[in-house]
């Protein structure tokens, strides 16, 4: 009897929902009072943090400048860190929760797996996004709401790969990376750069991204005496190779992209290890340049410690957003993607000019490794 | 079915759930259900069968990368990439279930661990699954023309596939199937005595395992539209694991709770992620100490506590109802025949050409001192081993290094030295155990024609009331057995036995333990056993219940038939009684050999 009068009531609840299906009702895109509220999507946990920690500084240094002068025509901004701990079903999770709570635009994140497992979902919502990643199948992609505050690792191995071998004219190269993103996205990019060369690696050892002891990969590379050693990993992986090659007796020079040009490479190698490092870049030390200059000592002032590549490309990332922005008076959507596509600025890592694969810095610089820091390599 | 009744409220509130929620804990709440989808299937391997399994993770991937490749690489649809994903898994799951044929318990655990690895690894560095990036833009699933984009969509979805998962989980654990796994998971030597076929049933658990698996994977990629390494890994598959052990493991509706549950706590735990493996940790931990049969044994535990305040009514043994008379098939073959029979383990010999006749409707005795090998004469005619050398016939058939469930079907029943009930299940369940004498290969229908089982199982029932209300064990048909006295656990394992309608009926010194009116008793049913037309052979140190009761006796020493005859015959001859009263106590061996023989 109890779950018959259930079944009747049941049925009647039924009747009554199929007439409103479920769902949000469609936010307010350009509510025109209160703040803007933008997202900041990083790790603030797991293997890759210190990465998210550094773009978040970047992009809060960036906003808050923005607000204390007046915010986008008199509205604030309001950013919201939210934590992908570096997996992209997470990031997947937290795509989804900001197009429910009415982020009109997203910063970050700084792991390419995360950025292109939430790309779909945030075409779908139609929110901007200005990525740290820099995996060139971000710019497969090809959505029209995916931007890049740096070059593709396609540029930097592009631009390194023309230094070794065109100018300097090494031709026995080794290759080291993992199989990660990251990792992984250097060593496709690197090795098509040497095959357009014709030059084929005396070795390609693959590791993995938690691995920390490199000796017998590192033994089949000294047998092959290369000149050169690319390595494709993050900041500390690259440092624990490059001190165990030197270990091992390896006397070849060590080339990279942007992780090679960090303190954290350079403290995890030792100093003399690291010396004479081969680093592509399109930041390569604080000192590259008088705006440079003036961004490294405000960012000292705000966080009392040293500015780096992550802080700057944040940092122009977010002053990118904040511009187009003030264009689109707040307003988000297409008209906020076509802003930033056609913003032009001279940034810190260089000329952004936005292609249709939402890259906007074309050029890499090349360096070399000093005493720890990066001195810019004089065209020769 | 009334005590289902409470599902119908939870089935409406599912269904009105979504216009409670928001966007995003819509979301949430729908990979809630792809993890109680998963637990169901990890409930029913690990809980049910006893498969320590932690590859579901794997079948998970399997599934969802499946449709992944399939979709964006073949230019497969949704749905038909679906079909082949569950295909794949369960395929998968038969080649994970290979190990469980030779190994069990925590070996299992290691290999099936392992091979979840292996499956990580394989994706992270084949090109055809993305390597560390993933495959990205897996294509919407459209639905009679809907395009399933929003959460809330694919949720109805979740919803019917859920129900339907739940289902069909519940019916397998109920019915004829799940008793003979959850039997499995208790002792699988005895549920091999009773005809339970272990190889096939433990397949069948890593076929469940994998069918869970995919549906989950399959739903994944439809949801989340992504696949990378990182969400089939290591962590997830704890946090599975803490979903089924958290909810209980034996029962099915503990592990839907349990993945509710700690997806409800993960997501409050977001803020704090790298802390949450380490609470979830201690959940476990706290778990396993405190409730070990987990959130949906709490209900039970409170009960008995209660109960063990209240005094109920003094539950009593009924007496045996003796069976028909049945005039024995004159056709004289016989029913067992041992010929020259040697066992040895290892250089040490344990039967040493042991030949036996037993005609049909005989009780035959089978005494000897400890040691004298009389336990690992019923092991081999029950199949446990195969002997060294010599043949074992029934009605002249040769049955020698048949497996138990083959000679089980066959009609040979063994009842066990020191009691093989199996503890987790009650009385009732221990009987209708012996009453199924289907073959594990009869379980195509539990897919295809599941009201035939229904059918089954109502005959099987009307069968069992017939079986506990003969052997006087009306009052305790709902208890376990660990619960009841020595004497009854006795009665419900000769009870089991015989409801296997056995033609050859092995009891194992069934009068041990037993107090002078049990022993009485038991006289009785064998008696009566022997008259509804099965022939009986007993294993029995009760000297007393030997001599009235058998008309033969065949007494071994060391492994060797030193006499054979009638009870009077036997007592009297010089090599029984020198083995009986000389030195047997001399020989130091044959402890070893009883120990082997256990």
């Amino acid at each position: 009897m109890f779950s018959r009068r259930i079944s009747i009531a049941a049925v009647a609840l039924l009747a009554l929902a199929a007439c409103a299906p479920p769902g949000q009702s469609a936010e307010s895109g350009a509510g025109a009072t209160g703040p803007i509220k933008i997202a900041n999507v990083n790790a603030q946990s797991g293997q890759l943090s210190s990465l998210g920690q550094w773009e978040h500084k970047g992009v809060k240094l960036a906003i808050e400048e923005a607000n204390k002068a007046g915010g986008i025509n008199g509205r604030q901004i309001q950013l919201d860190l939210f934590d992908s701990q570096g997996d992209p079903t997470v990031g997947t999770n937290v795509a989804r929760k900001i197009s429910a709570e009415g982020y009109i635009a997203m910063l970050g994140t700084a792991e390419s797996a995360v950025t292109l497992a939430m790309a779909p979902i945030l075409k779908d919502a139609k929110i901007p996004n200005i990525t740290s990643g820099q995996s060139p199948k971000l710019a497969e992609l090809k959505s029209p709401f995916l931007f890049l505050n740096a070059p593709t690792s396609v540029t930097f191995d592009e631009t390194l790969a023309k230094y070794l071998i065109d100018d300097k004219g090494y031709k026995k190269i080794a290759l080291i990376s993992n199989n990660g993103a990251y990792g992984s996205g250097e060593h496709d990019a690197f090795l098509a750069a040497l095959k357009s060369r014709s030059v084929t690696p005396v070795a390609d050892e693959v590791v993995t991204p938690d691995q920390k002891d490199f000796n017998s990969n590192l033994a089949k590379i000294r047998e092959q005496g290369p000149e050169v050693l690319f390595i494709g990993a993050e900041e500390v992986q690259s440092g624990l190779i490059a001190k165990q090659s030197r270990e091992l007796g390896i006397k070849s020079i060590f080339a990279g992209g942007a992780p090679m040009g960090t303190d954290v490479y350079a403290d995890t190698a030792g100093l003399k290890n690291a010396e004479g490092s081969v680093v592509s870049s399109p930041y390569l030390s604080n000192e590259a340049s008088d705006q440079i200059k003036a961004f490294a000592a405000k960012y000292k002032a705000a966080y009392n410690e040293e500015a780096r590549m992550h802080v700057a490309k944040a940092y122009d990332g977010a002053s990118i957003m904040i511009e187009a922005l003030k264009q689109t008076n707040g307003e988000g959507g297409q008209k906020l993607a076509d802003a930033i596509r056609g913003v032009k600025r001279a940034g810190l890592l260089g000329d952004y000019t936005y292609d249709a694969n939402g890259v906007g810095i074309h050029a890499t610089k090349i360096g070399l490794v000093k005493d720890g820091k990066v001195v810019p390599e004089v065209a020769s | 079915m009334k005590r289902l009744a409470f599902l119908v409220p939870v089935g409406v509130a599912a269904w009105l759930l979504p216009y409670g929620l928001g966007g995003y804990s819509m979301h949430v709440v729908a990979v809630a259900i792809i993890f109680a989808i998963l637990a169901v299937g990890l409930g029913l391997t690990m809980g049910v069968a006893g498969q320590i399994n932690l590859a579901q993770v794997a079948f998970f991937g399997v599934g969802a990368y499946t449709v992944a490749i399939l979709c964006t690489r073949a230019g497969f649809g949704f749905w038909s990439a679906a079909v082949l994903a569950l295909l794949v898994s369960v395929v998968f799951g038969v080649l994970v279930g290979i190990p469980a044929l030779r190994m069990q318990s925590h070996y299992l655990g290691i290999v099936t661990l392992g091979l979840a690895l292996a499956f990580t690894n394989w994706v992270t560095n084949a090109t055809v699954a993305g390597r560390a990036e993933g495959i990205s833009d897996i294509p919407v699933p459209v639905l009679f023309g809907l395009e399933l984009s929003s959460a809330y969509l694919f949720y109805y979805v979740e919803l019917v596939v859920f129900a339907l998962a739940l289902a069909f989980a519940l019916f397998v654990t109920h019915s004829p199937l799940g008793r003979r796994l959850r039997a499995m998971r208790d002792d699988d030597l005895a549920a091999g005595a009773l005809g339970a076929e272990i190889p096939l049933l433990r397949m069948t658990a890593f076929v469940l395992s994998g069918v869970y698996g995919g549906l989950a994977g399959v739903l994944y990629a439809g949801l989340i539209r992504f696949v990378a390494p990182e969400s089939f890994n290591i962590a997830n598959m704890f946090l599975l694991l803490a979903m089924v052990i958290i909810g209980g493991r034996a029962s099915i509706l503990g592990c839907v709770v349990g993945a509710l549950a700690l997806a409800a706590v993960r997501e409050a735990l977001l803020d704090v992620s790298a802390y949450a493996q380490l609470g979830y940790g201690i959940v476990v931990v706290l778990v396993v100490v405190f409730a070990p049969t987990g959130l949906a044994g709490l209900p039970h535990q409170f009960r008995r506590l209660l109960r063990r305040h209240g005094s109920g009514a003094r539950l009593r043994l009924g007496p045996f109802q003796p069976y028909e008379q049945v005039a024995h098939a004159g056709d004289g073959e016989n029913v067992l025949e041992v010929q020259g029979v040697t066992m040895r383990f290892k250089g040490l010999v344990a039967l040493d050409d042991v030949s036996l006749t037993v005609p049909p409707g005989q009780i035959r005795g089978v005494v000897g001192p400890n040691g004298s090998g009389k336990t690992t004469l019923f092991n081999i005619v029950s199949g446990f081993y195969t002997p060294s050398a010599g043949k074992v016939r029934l009605r002249g058939l040769d049955v020698t290094g048949a497996r138990p469930y083959r000679l089980s079907l066959r009609g040979v029943a063994r009842t066990f030295q020191n009691l093989r009930l199996f503890e987790d299940l009650n009385v009732r369940e221990n009987i209708l155990l012996g009453l199924d004498r289907t073959r594990t290969s009869w379980i195509w229908r539990y897919a295809g024609l599941p009201w035939k089982v229904f059918g089954y199982q109502r005959a099987l029932d009307a069968r069992a009331d017939e079986i506990i209300a003969r052997f006087g064990l009306a009052d305790f048909a709902d208890a376990v057995p660990r619960a009841l006295p020595y004497g009854i656990q006795r009665r419900v394992e000769t009870a089991r036995a015989m409801a296997m309608s056995p033609s050859l009926l092995l009891l194992d010194e069934p009068a041990a333990g037993l107090n002078g009116e049990e022993v009485r008793q038991l006289a009785e049913i064998v008696r009566s056993i022997r008259d509804s037309g099965a022939t009986v052979v007993v294993i029995e140190h009760n000297m007393g219940l030997v001599m009235s009761l058998c008309d033969r006796i065949t007494v071994l020493a060391s492994g060797k038939v030193i006499a054979e005859g009638t009870p009077a015959e036997v007592a009297i001859a010089p090599a029984v009684v020198q083995a009986y009263l000389g030195d047997s106590m001399a020989a130091p061996t044959e402890t070893a050999v009883e120990e082997a023989t256990r």
